[in-house]
């Protein structure tokens, strides 16, 4: 277990490493940005640049200042919110990306195995077929088509729902997440539902039949774990789905997370916010699938050798 | 009263009827086998009663004086938790992959409803099976185990919970040639032990002949004949009882009639084949240390072994489809290069026939293609028309019509696709065959047919054959000599029938125990 | 057949009126008509009406289809190509290279790609090319994968060293051999991956980082109706429904041929 949280530890540093620096090279060397000189800076922001990046010493030597200060959590200073560093805006905004996504990937995780187990025990029956269409709709419903249907559904037609804002209490979290959650849960369901039916059909659950065990106790105690297996390997690609998912929902409802802040950063050209999120963005779903690799372990004891 | 008795049983899935009128009996302590080919309904006929497979029964089964018949689901389960234990065929994915041996153990020792039973008590129930290092075991996850080790677990959790009638399934069919004797043998010793009744199923006659007290011959889903094993096998009544003994090789049948060798073909010298460990891990595998072994014209030579012996890569490295890493292979005297080094015309000199005949034909193409294959290569002098002029002949020569030029891979039987197989491999008038398992997928009906097919080509077109197995009785069919390899290296040569009266290698001694 | 394959049908039917509208429609999709703004559905000649600067709305719908939908099959054949080359190359060496181009795959497997391609586009501009590239190069590491796989198991099918054995040099190998029998799976894996395109093009054409004015696709028409929801949610049902339609169609099909040849 030890051995494969290393590797995947180094495989993960490197990674992260060049997604840095490859972005601060894209953003030093990128046209139009604020450092050809082609629109004017106020003295200001001007200084803070120089010394943010030093931009009179080598490339190399900015690049690695640049990485060492990020290591440090200094992102730099952003261009547009004048007032404020990336690494603050970013601690206003993390919180409530991370409290979307989690609230998401927990709602998806519970409808979405629920729903695949149900469909399973019942394959080829009208409740499996029922099952499994909702969720292959689901996982075609982008979140940019939910979100303001919902918006305007709950929202603006029956009044229950804030449309925007972060208001009193938890009501406004629930729209935002429903949506993030729909088509990862839909995913999800199909995966568990597939999972199921391929693990009920191995030799190791006729051993067990023939045992005389319960069918529950088969499903539960024998079939589960491996059938999870699938999800457990999709947790990686799910997370990084639902950051790019919480992008729209917050520009959506007008939530001040970081995905606001990256699409905001995005189209005004404030690379050192647009980089900073993006690196953070990185780090955390490494960090997710180290997390998934751990549970995957948990359910299939031949990985845990790596 | 017997222990088990079902009468005028019938098994339908579908609406098709599978499994039609059959009758036989286990008694306490006894051992009644059932044998035929794939598909002959056998193991439906042992788990259907059962509830074990999707069919719907009929007819009169009883156990222990309970009536199956008619019953429900839950009494089924009830039965099977307190009265029987079952053994399947495949041990590698028997077992659940995420919980340990000990746990496994634990609730088939619980099953029927005892207490809980102590550590000590179920490293003992390993030990009984055979498993060294009992204790330690007990903590492991199944794919520790190797295939032999697993099936012992499975015997041990079949038996834990004191059933009274045991079903085993081919229980020997995926184990390695040299366990198949121990694993019998210990099934015989339980039985006896605790008065168990046991029915096991068969594909192969010679395993269970000596272990079965009766027999039960099954065809397409009927029983052929039935009677008392010694008696059956010394005086069948049926014909197909006797193709059946006839087709499964003995040791002790009169020696087949082979062609004369002549000149020295094929010699290797001090051979040695090394694999990088896959993944991560250090080192090398040695699959193959210091293999000499020599070959003559129009001789058969049998390269025996348990798996993993090295008896497949030596054979590929022969036929120049796998790696060399020392040594040298000498044709006729000259140096046989390795595999990416030979020429075509060397190419045409050695082709290989492998054990999966589905598997060794592309799946797209028809018959006429594969078949023509090696030409378009070797012989690209040939016009199309001559081409389909040697398939035609190859395929008469392995028996096939010409109809099935056009037929694709999955239309065709195992016994079709292993013809064309061969019909491939000689087409190009090779002059030695290597056969890897060419015969062990195969029923044994349709494995005899084939291995007479490949004597009839020994003898009259002068072929050396390198045939590969794992099967002893086999290998004297068909073979002059033999060489018999065990981790890696040959520990005994010489001819079949004198290594066969007078084994001394202990792995030798175990192959012919197996047979 | 045609109630089988109702979803394929139904693309096919959807692709087949984007395609034949403009010859029909007195109407295009970037024309103002200065009589009628926000007007509603069925109002002379504006079957759905118009949006709210006085453009057809039909029009529009059938213009954003056709773009989306070539992006997207362009993308599609990218991630098609790249996945393809990939995947088989490193599945046909094996050993230390294998190893070193699947690890890259799984590196890139778990970024947020999204974010990257913003990146690449807010840094280099917003060409339509960029489209095209960017978002197949979101989607080729599934194929990659998934051909990678294909071409290791059938490497070790008996048939291929039959083939070996018969003097047929690798690249016949390769071509007469492999391919064709993993030609099915990657059939399969492009039509999932079409889907999965719009999708991406939808989203980045929703923040205003993908296709660009004059052009319009699905993804700007449901941002344009969800600015304008409050007023008309006509704007944002009809392009949404059609989107969610054209996507669950193509996933049915494509799982369907993805279990076919599984």
């Amino acid at each position: 277990m030890l051995a494969l949280i290393t590797r995947r530890l180094m495989t993960a540093i490197p990674t992260l490493l060049v997604i840095i620096l490859a972005s601060f090279f894209l953003m030093r060397l990128a046209p139009g940005g604020p450092f050809d000189g082609e629109r004017p800076l106020d003295p200001a922001t001007q200084a803070a640049l120089q010394q943010a990046y030093g931009l009179d010493r080598p490339l190399w030597e900015q690049a690695w200042l640049y990485v060492s200060r990020l290591v440090q959590g200094d992102f730099g200073p952003s261009l547009v919110y004048r007032d404020f560093t990336v690494s603050e805006l970013i601690a206003q905004g993390l919180p409530i990306s991370l409290t979307l996504g989690g609230l998401a990937i927990v709602l998806a995780l519970m409808i979405g195995v629920t729903a695949g187990l149900f469909a399973a025990v019942r394959a080829g029956q009208a409740a499996d077929k029922t099952i499994m269409m909702l969720a292959t709709i689901a996982t075609a419903l982008p979140t940019f088509v939910t979100g303001p249907a919902l918006a305007l559904f709950f929202g603006l037609w029956l009044g229950l729902l804030p449309v925007s804002g972060t208001g009193e209490g938890g009501a406004w979290l629930i729209m935002p997440v429903v949506a993030l959650a729909l088509p990862v849960s839909g995913a999800i369901a199909k995966l568990t539902r597939a999972g199921l039916a391929s693990v009920l059909k191995q030799d190791h659950i006729r051993t067990a039949r023939a045992r005389g065990l319960s069918e529950t106790k088969i499903l539960f105690k024998h079939g589960l774990r491996p059938a999870l297996v699938p999800v457990a390997s999709y947790l990686g690609p799910a997370a990084a789905g639902l950051l790019t998912g919480a992008v729209v929902v917050e520009t959506v409802f007008g939530l001040p997370g970081l995905g606001r802040y990256f699409v905001q950063g995005a189209l005004n050209r404030d690379y050192p916010l647009v980089l900073g999120v993006v690196t953070l963005f990185a780090a955390l779903i490494i960090l997710f699938n180290l997390f998934a690799d751990l549970i995957y372990g948990w359910l299939d004891p031949r990985m845990r050798e790596g | 009263m017997s222990l088990y008795e079902i009468r005028n049983l019938a098994v339908d899935i579908d609406g098709k009827r599978l499994v039609e009128n059959v009758s036989l009996t286990v008694e306490p302590g006894q051992c009644t086998a059932l044998i035929g080919a794939s598909g002959s309904g056998k193991s439906l006929t042992c788990l259907s009663p059962f509830g074990l497979t999707p069919g719907v029964v009929s007819g009169s089964m009883i156990l222990d004086g309970i009536d199956l018949a008619g019953a429900d689901a839950r009494h089924l389960r009830d039965v099977r938790r307190r009265l029987t234990g079952f053994i399947f065929q495949q041990p590698l994915t028997a077992l659940t992959p995420h919980l340990t041996v000990g746990a496994q153990l634990q609730e088939a020792t619980m099953q029927a409803g005892t207490a809980r039973p102590s550590r000590r008590e179920l490293a003992r129930k390993l030990e009984r099976v055979g498993l060294s290092r009992a204790d330690e075991r007990l903590d492991q996850f199944p794919h520790r185990l190797s295939g032999g080790e697993r099936q012992r677990v499975m015997i041990a959790a079949a038996i834990a919970h004191s059933p009274k009638l045991l079903i085993a399934d081919e229980p020997t069919s995926a184990l390695d040639a040299s366990l198949r004797a121990e694993i019998v043998a210990l099934l015989d010793e339980l039985r006896a032990e605790q008065g168990l009744g046991m029915l096991l199923v068969s594909h192969d006659l010679a395993s269970v002949e000596g272990h079965a007290d009766q027999l039960v011959v099954m065809d397409k889903g009927r029983v052929v004949e039935i009677g008392s094993a010694g008696a059956l096998i010394a005086n069948p009544a049926e014909d197909y009882t006797r193709h059946l003994i006839a087709a499964t090789p003995r040791l002790d049948e009169p020696s087949p009639k082979l062609g004369e060798p002549r000149d020295l073909l094929l010699e290797t010298i001090d051979v040695g084949v090394e694999f990088q460990r896959p993944g991560w891990r250090r080192g090398k595998i040695r699959a193959v240390v210091d293999a000499s072994i020599i070959l003559r014209q129009s001789e058969s030579l049998a390269l025996v072994g348990g798996s993993g012996s090295g008896k497949s890569t030596l054979g590929r490295a022969i036929a120049g489809i796998g790696p060399v890493t020392e040594g040298e292979i000498l044709w006729q005297g000259a140096p046989l290069p390795e595999r990416r080094k030979r020429s075509l015309d060397m190419r045409r000199l050695i082709q290989p026939v492998f054990q999966d005949p589905v598997a060794s034909l592309d799946p797209q193409w028809q018959v006429i293609d594969i078949v023509t294959e090696p030409l378009r290569n070797l012989r690209p002098d040939l016009m199309k028309a001559e081409c389909r002029e040697m398939a035609q002949q190859a395929l008469s020569a392995v028996d096939l019509a010409e109809d099935f030029l056009t037929r694709l891979p999955a239309s065709l039987s195992g016994g079709q696709a292993q013809r064309v197989a061969i019909a491939r491999a000689i087409i190009s008038s090779p002059q030695l065959l290597v056969l890897d398992e060419a015969t062990s997928a195969l029923d044994p009906l349709i494995g005899a047919e084939i291995l007479e097919l490949l004597l009839r080509l020994q003898v009259e077109n002068g072929l050396s054959l390198l045939f590969i197995t794992h099967d002893i009785a086999a290998a004297r069919r068909l073979c002059h000599r033999i060489a018999v390899m065990e981790e890696g290296r040959i520990v005994e040569t010489g001819d079949m029938q004198a290594v066969i009266d007078d084994p001394r290698h202990p792995a030798t001694q175990k192959l012919i125990a197996a047979s | 057949m045609l109630k089988r394959h109702f979803p394929l049908v139904l693309v096919l039917a959807i692709v087949a009126l984007a395609l034949l509208l403009p010859f029909l429609l007195p109407w295009n999709y970037d024309q103002i008509d200065w009589d009628a703004v926000r007007a509603p559905a069925f109002s002379g000649s504006h079957f759905f009406g118009t949006d709210e600067i006085g453009r057809d709305r039909l029009a529009r719908l059938a213009a954003g289809t056709r773009i989306t939908l070539m992006v997207a099959m362009a993308a599609a054949l990218v991630s098609l190509i790249v996945g393809i080359a990939w995947g088989a190359t490193a599945g046909w060496i094996g050993g230390r290279v294998d190893e070193a181009m699947m690890r890259v795959v799984d590196g890139l497997y778990a970024l947020p790609f999204m974010f990257i391609v913003i990146l690449l586009m807010v840094v280099f501009g917003r060409s339509i090319l960029l489209v095209f590239v960017g978002i197949g190069l979101v989607e080729w590491l599934t194929m990659a994968r998934v051909v990678r796989g294909q071409v290791m198991a059938l490497k070790q099918r008996p048939f291929i060293l039959a083939a070996e054995a018969a003097g047929t040099p690798s690249i016949a190998i390769i071509l007469r051999h492999i391919l064709p029998n993993i030609a099915g799976v990657a059939l399969a894996y492009l039509m999932l991956t079409v889907p999965q395109v719009v999708m991406v093009e939808s989203f980045l054409s929703f923040l205003g980082l993908g296709v660009q004015e004059p052009l319009t696709s699905l993804g700007i028409l449901v941002k344009e109706g969800a600015d304008d929801m409050d007023m008309v949610p006509l704007g944002l049902a009809l392009p949404g429904g059609l989107l969610v339609v054209i996507l669950v169609c193509l996933t049915i099909e494509g799982e369907r041929l993805r279990d076919r040849f599984s």
